[in-house]
């Protein structure tokens, strides 16, 4: 079956025929609930945030201009909508305290001898990345993920590629000197 | 995204440690959503997809749907019994036979103008005039069938496709509702080829239909719908 495109799902969309969305939904929804799991660490308010994430993009439908992919559009909201979650979180710290928090070793499905060998590491960068400022690990999900190039990942931060490069390679710093103060040695020693 | 997946962006800096950290986050695992996100998004998608206070007012009024052509049949009658209730005797039978081919012309022109109009309402509207005569009109059933295949809005396609209606069955339209629905994404217009070709497809048709619900090519919910509805068959 020739495989219709995001672009031309969406300007269906737009057109009016919501049926449309469930086609997206069902190419995407995954790939924006890890991305919302990973800047939220839980599970429930992931998955709401995946509905407004697909809720808000039939009502700005008509807004996607097709200069760029339709992934990078969608993760543009998706960002939008995570840090105003975020923000909010944090003005009522309380309201979150009964989630599902993710614990990224509790769901790592790999063997247990790749576990054993990469663990120790791979535990150390997540705590790194989590203790980075939101936008700087947005970039660097959003880049490690989602997209092969930097024009498409400036559209995704609403920047152009120039600055998703410069935005790119100061978190990846951060994460770097973030990594080594909480393990004590950089990573390549 | 695929569980430990290669990064898509080449990573450029030159420092060897951030290129470390950036290799490592291949080993982050991937954690698939719970059955719930799919429930309640659709729940959602449902809600928000109901027809507003407006679109039913709309409807109500009947501003929407068929009623130009129901006027302009209703005038054409009202014409033709007035014409022959005070007609003199030995009036020319002949020129009002004419008069009325001139009316049916007239409506088929505008049926063929409204397919072709730039508004999608309009071409909407086109399409369900269209539907009382394509049975008998070969030129009406491909410009018909042109809106099946290649009309933007999926409102308008699904419209002619339900219109087509028993042309199922006839070789030419048949392959070409059979070649649209393969290629279609939208569910829309995917229901409605599927129930067209379950209630006027030929054996060979509904083969297909089964071939294509279960390759995967249909929205789960239509799949799911072909296999129960042929099986019910069936048995």
């Amino acid at each position: 079956m020739q495989a219709v495109t995001d672009e031309q799902l969406i300007q269906w969309v737009a057109d009016g025929d919501t049926s449309c969305l469930a086609t997206l939904f069902e190419r995407h929804h995954r790939a924006v609930y890890r991305f919302c799991l990973q800047m939220t660490r839980r599970r429930s308010q992931s998955e709401d945030l995946v509905q407004d994430v697909f809720l808000k993009i039939l009502k700005k439908a008509d807004s996607f201009r097709g200069d760029g992919l339709f992934k990078s559009w969608m993760f543009n909201i998706a960002r939008n909508v995570t840090l105003d979650h975020i923000r909010k979180a944090r003005r009522y710290p309380g309201e979150s305290m009964d989630d599902d928090v993710l614990d990224q070793h509790a769901s790592d499905q790999r063997s247990a001898e790749q576990s054993a060998a990469g663990s120790e590491k791979m535990n150390f960068v997540m705590q790194a990345l989590a203790a980075l400022p939101t936008a700087a690990q947005q970039v660097i999900w959003l880049g490690w993920f989602q997209f092969e190039n930097y024009d498409e990942l400036g559209r995704a931060l609403g920047c152009n590629a120039g600055t998703a490069r410069v935005r790119m390679h100061r978190a990846m710093a951060l994460l770097n000197s973030t990594y080594t103060s909480i393990h004590g040695v950089p990573i390549d020693a | 995204m695929p569980d430990n997946k290669t990064p898509e962006l080449p990573y450029d800096a030159d420092n060897p440690a951030e290129r470390q950290l950036w290799d490592a986050l291949g080993d982050v695992s991937a954690e698939e959503p719970s059955p719930r996100l799919r429930q309640e998004f659709y729940r959602k998608l449902a809600h928000a997809s109901r027809p507003t206070i407006a679109m039913k007012l709309r409807e109500w009024l009947g501003f929407s749907g068929n009623t130009g052509w129901l006027t302009a049949t209703a005038c054409v009658l009202l014409g033709l019994g007035a014409g022959q209730l005070f007609s003199p005797p030995g009036h020319d039978n002949g020129r009002l036979a004419a008069l009325e081919e001139n009316v049916l012309m007239l409506n088929r022109s505008l049926i063929l103008d409204r397919l072709e109009n730039d508004t999608a309402s309009k071409r909407l509207r086109g399409v369900m005039d269209a539907a009382f005569i394509a049975g008998n009109d070969a030129e009406i059933a491909t410009a018909l069938l042109q809106r099946a295949t290649q009309d933007r809005v999926p409102s308008v396609r699904s419209a002619a496709i339900t219109a087509l209606g028993t042309q199922v069955k006839t070789p030419e339209v048949g392959a070409r509702l059979m070649e649209l629905l393969e290629q279609a994404e939208s569910p829309l217009v995917q229901m409605a080829l599927a129930d067209l070709v379950l209630r006027n497809g030929s054996a060979e048709q509904m083969t297909r239909l089964q071939q294509l619900a279960d390759n995967g090519s249909l929205h789960p919910d239509i799949a799911r719908h072909v296999t129960t509805s042929l099986t019910r068959e069936m048995i």
